[in-house]
């Protein structure tokens, strides 16, 4: 076998389905269509995001390491994202003034509107006419847009390192993060931790 | 009833990496949400004021396909339906305005819609949001995904202060 597999139109968007299933449900299983809980992590009384988020890449990046190795999946084949290195960092720090204002990310909003938030439903309409905004500035903002392209680079082709090294470096950052948020948590209220191991 | 309910998020972290991994092996691409959104915009902006969505070439991209032959809206047409498998099997769906004590429901209204509209300009500054840039390009070690969540969560940090009385 080799991946990614080349389907057809029709096979794709089943695909598609399936895969939104599961990303929405296990977004809503860890909370995150609660906007107290996404917005938790900036006032340090909820550590669900970060948490999530760096066991989700942690998981995906070994098995993308793996499954390279073992030759089953071309990473050469897959869409990587491409770096515009000043429209990102401004794009990422706007994002976060949009996340802590809304309470969500685009895709947590429509987890948050699934669980009943009819504020979320806000937000996705915002989100629509955020995007509508950008393309009706489009020609102000292209010359910006398109500033500091750096291609399809990665960290370890940018820091000149082993994709291995790489990995192991964001298992440490991660797993330091973690014991962080977790004895921070203990510390602060034992008795929330208590309930949230009961949980 | 609602928090109690939940999964730790390490377990919930498993499962959207292993649904991210299969999306790199099944689709050659990984999960993404904004797109969506900008998708669905185009089309109802196309159906209201054609000729002026016409002179938008940012737009035309976004509008080549139908709105259902576009992978993301499927994906996040999925996302939305595998979330209300997890809430009703948990018993936790609850019409109402999720919002801080003090904030009445038209300012939270107001802080969802603008927030949105930040969110959604701003994923198309940096070419995608939480999913497509910094989870999919995080687990990809593409530097576009760190840039982004780097500034992101720094942001955040700085600004907390002015908008804490949404969420205490």
């Amino acid at each position: 076998m080799s991946a990614p597999l080349q389907l057809s139109d029709t096979a794709n968007l089943i695909g598609a389905l399936f895969l939104g299933l599961s990303f929405g449900f296990f977004l809503e299983r860890g909370g995150l269509g609660n906007p107290h809980r996404l917005t938790g992590v900036f006032y340090l009384t909820d550590f669900a995001v970060p948490k999530a988020m760096f066991t989700a890449i942690l998981v995906a990046a070994t098995g993308v390491c793996v499954l390279t190795d073992l030759k089953i999946l071309d990473m050469g084949a897959v869409y990587i994202i491409p770096t515009f290195f000043w429209p990102q960092l401004v794009g990422g720090a706007l994002f976060g003034i949009g996340y802590i204002v809304s309470g969500y990310c685009p895709g947590t909003a429509v987890a948050g509107l699934a669980s009943g938030r009819l504020d979320a439903l806000a937000a996705m309409v915002g989100v629509g006419l955020g995007a509508l905004i950008f393309a009706a500035v489009f020609p102000q903002v292209e010359g910006f847009y398109l500033t500091s392209s750096m291609g399809k680079v990665t960290l370890p082709e940018f820091i000149g390192i082993n994709k291995w090294v790489m990995l192991a470096i964001v298992y440490v950052m991660a797993g330091s993060l973690f014991y962080a948020m977790e004895r921070f948590e203990h510390g602060r209220s034992p008795a929330g931790i208590m309930q949230h191991r009961h949980a | 009833m609602k928090e109690k309910s939940y999964w730790s998020p390490y377990l919930s972290g498993v499962g959207l990496g292993l649904t991210l991994l299969a999306s790199f092996v099944v689709a050659g691409q990984g999960l993404g949400a904004s797109r969506a959104f900008t998708v669905t915009a185009s089309k109802a902006l196309q159906a209201v004021i054609p000729a002026y969505t016409a002179t938008l070439s940012y737009l035309s991209s976004y509008l080549e396909r139908a709105l259902f032959q576009d992978w993301t809206v499927v994906e996040v047409g999925g996302l939305f339906l595998g979330a209300l498998i997890g809430v009703l099997w948990s018993r936790s769906f609850r019409l109402r305005f999720d919002r801080g004590k003090g904030v009445s429901i038209g300012m939270r209204t107001l802080t969802a819609l603008g927030g949105g509209m930040i969110l959604g300009f701003a994923s198309r500054l940096a070419r995608g949001c939480t999913s497509g840039v910094a989870l999919t390009g995080g687990a990809q070690f593409a530097l576009a995904g760190w840039v982004f969540v780097i500034a992101m969560f720094a942001t955040g940090f700085l600004v907390r202060s002015f908008f804490r009385r949404l969420w205490s």
